[in-house]
């Protein structure tokens, strides 16, 4: 999932230029280029922007999660990718396909948000319908119904008219329609909204089946320990805008996460002087609560309390590496300016890095948290040391 | 291939909505009042029982049109099953395609079943021989109904299914009225009446379709109107489901 900079060529077997020009590379499932979405409202004209210039590539067999607040573009991103809406700039391709031509959602498997389905259909019509629908013959679309409405956990009841399932139950079926045709690549919207603690386990598993199956899998969620479990990157979409972009097990093995080691008494432990800045006391009751600023330091203090005597109780990470980095990308930004400007012109503060240079893909090595720190980053690194 | 899934589909949620299963009962109850009708119309009672019977058939058909075809497309975008279908690999004009054959499927089946009801009854009074003008008369009427779909179809594709309704209503009372339009028009002065032959050329020319005066007479059609009427009514519908799809392919479902 990265960028790519080579100069735009056609894509091998898709034939002319009118089909629209990609970067020359096998390995994306999906590929954007500055889509933007602008809603013009017929009465006063006025645009709203719901996604500017965005730039993904999301490579074969990889699990992109997409997030951001509410009315950041995450849905409108999706919708873009599935055909649903129409882009007013830009352009992307699924498998090498631009996304103006049906064929591209040849091998896509959609769950949309709150999935609605015709309730005078019984589980197995719908998913024979949907397998239909995405290329398969009557007679696999029959089988492959059959066998998802069971792996789904609806196979008691085929005959069951939709009308009568359960909120669960209906996203568990949408996630079987999206599925029933064997799809190379997944596309969910918010699949884990509404569900219980089982229902959101079975999601999450069914993500990583897919994903052990070679399936690309992109999906938008709110729930942060969802995607940090099983997103290989995560995108943040605030204003309509990629923000940033981090890996996951970047995080989990980062080094700046905060740790809380809880203690039973060690009152007159000095901190040695080496550790200032990075391990603090807090104020406590009868026990005695050390901030450790990052998981470095952690083996050495914890060794140092259990060589001193003290009894250490609980080792406490605090909040999610993910989250801390979500609200450093989303507080304090501004939204894109109402009102029509010419394409191209970026809002007032993501128009451009700290250096002054115009931005290109966000998931570049320039933008990545890894490669070329990012004002997002450094804000969160900030926040963290102070 | 798609468009006859998307079809499929459309005619199977039409049969099972309890639209069709209403008006199905209401025209065979309006068929059995023709019998109660016909020893009081003087010896007339052939003619009342046809006449009748196909001018129901034709307004129940036209029934089921705004009630199903009405919120057709635009029930699909307001509960968002729309989703469903169109993130996957099926061309727009197909989806609509589909839709208008499923729509046009369901409205035969009813016409034909009440036809045959309608035969049946005259069968059992000893007029079985009209059978043949009973069958064309029944084909008009579902070319009619379909030409009527197709505008349902478009309307749909592009409003809230209310106001789509009203305007397939509109645009079926306005091509009832297409010959008086063309008349009306030769009395106008020249610049006017070009603009009214042109409107009334625009309407569907749903006169074309009625031949239930000389069903009711026993006579049939020639075969030459048939034909004109088919090929009227494919090349009246091929036209409306183009301008529909052309409307519909830019249209974003948020």
């Amino acid at each position: 999932m990265q960028a790519t900079t080579r100069p735009a060529e056609v894509w091998p077997g898709t034939g002319s230029k009118a089909a629209g020009s990609t970067p020359l590379d096998e390995s994306l499932a999906i590929c954007v280029r500055g889509l933007a979405k602008h809603y013009r409202s017929p009465w006063t004209l006025r645009v709203t922007r719901g996604l500017e210039g965005l730039d993904l590539d999301v490579e074969r067999g990889k699990v992109l999660g997409l997030l951001g607040p509410n009315g950041a573009g995450k849905t409108t991103s999706l919708k873009l990718l599935t055909g649903l809406l129409k882009p007013s700039h830009g352009n992307a391709w699924l498998l090498g396909v631009p996304i103006s031509d049906p064929k591209s959602r040849r091998s896509l498997g959609f769950l949309p948000e709150q999935p609605y389905f015709y309730d005078y259909l019984n589980g197995i019509e719908y998913l024979e319908l949907a397998g239909g629908l995405s290329g398969l013959s009557g007679r696999e679309a029959h089988e492959s119904a059959r066998t998802w409405l069971g792996r789904v956990g609806l196979g008691e009841r085929p005959r069951l008219l939709l009308r009568k399932y359960s909120k669960g139950m209906l996203q568990r079926l949408g996630l079987a329609a999206a599925l029933v045709h064997e799809p190379e690549i997944l596309i969910l919207d918010e699949p884990m909204s509404g569900l219980d603690p089982y229902g959101r386990r079975d999601v999450r598993e069914l993500i990583l089946e897919q994903h052990a199956r070679g399936v690309t899998v992109l999906f938008s969620s709110h729930i942060l320990p969802d995607v940090e479990s099983v997103a290989d990157r995560v995108a943040i979409l605030h204003h309509g805008r990629l923000v940033h972009s981090v890996e996951p097990r970047d995080l989990a093995a980062s080094a700046s996460r905060r740790v809380i080691v809880r203690c039973e008494g060690a009152p007159i432990l000095e901190i040695p002087p080496a550790w200032r800045g990075r391990v603090t006391r807090r104020p406590g009751g009868a026990d005695s609560e050390f901030e450790v600023a990052g998981a470095l330091e952690l083996n050495p203090v914890l060794d140092w309390l259990l060589r001193s005597g003290v009894k250490v109780r609980s080792v406490i990470p605090q909040g999610s590496g993910l989250e801390e980095i979500f609200l450093a990308a989303t507080e304090g930004t501004t939204p894109l300016p109402e009102g029509h400007e010419p394409h191209g012109e970026r809002g007032p503060r993501h128009a451009r890095d700290d250096s002054g240079r115009p931005e290109h893909g966000i998931l570049s090595p320039q933008r990545t948290a890894v490669g070329g720190e990012p004002a997002a980053s450094r804000r969160a690194h900030d926040r963290r040391a102070a | 291939m798609i468009a006859v899934l998307v079809a499929r589909n459309t005619f199977r949620e039409a049969i099972r909505d309890r639209v069709i299963a209403g008006v199905f009962c209401a025209g065979l109850v309006l068929l059995l009042a023709t019998q109660v009708l016909s020893p009081l119309a003087m010896g007339e009672g052939r003619r009342l029982t046809v006449d009748l019977g196909l001018s129901g058939i034709s307004l129940l058909g036209v029934l089921v049109t705004l009630l199903a075809g009405g919120s057709l497309v635009a029930k699909e975008i307001e509960r968002r099953t729309i989703f469903n279908l169109l993130s996957r690999p099926i061309a727009r004009p197909h989806y609509l395609i589909g839709k208008w054959l499923g729509m046009t499927a369901a409205l035969w089946i009813v016409t034909a079943g009440l036809g045959v009801v309608l035969w049946a009854l005259l069968a059992a009074r000893g007029f079985a021989a009209h059978a043949l003008s009973l069958l064309q008369s029944v084909y008009l009427t579902g070319l009619e109904l379909a030409l009527i779909a197709a505008l349902a179809v478009m309307f749909s594709a592009l409003s809230t299914p209310v106001l789509s309704a009203l305007y397939t209503l509109g645009a079926y009372l306005v091509g009832q009225w297409s010959d008086d339009l063309r008349a009306y028009a030769e009395k106008l002065p020249p610049a006017l009446a070009s603009t009214m032959q042109a409107l009334a050329n625009l309407v569907p020319n749903l006169p074309l379709f009625n031949m239930r005066t000389l069903a009711a007479n026993g006579e049939t059609t020639s075969l030459l109107h048939l034909g004109l009427a088919t090929a009227y009514a494919l090349a009246y519908c091929a036209c409306v489901l183009s301008l529909a799809a052309a409307a519909f392919e830019s249209r974003d479902f948020k």
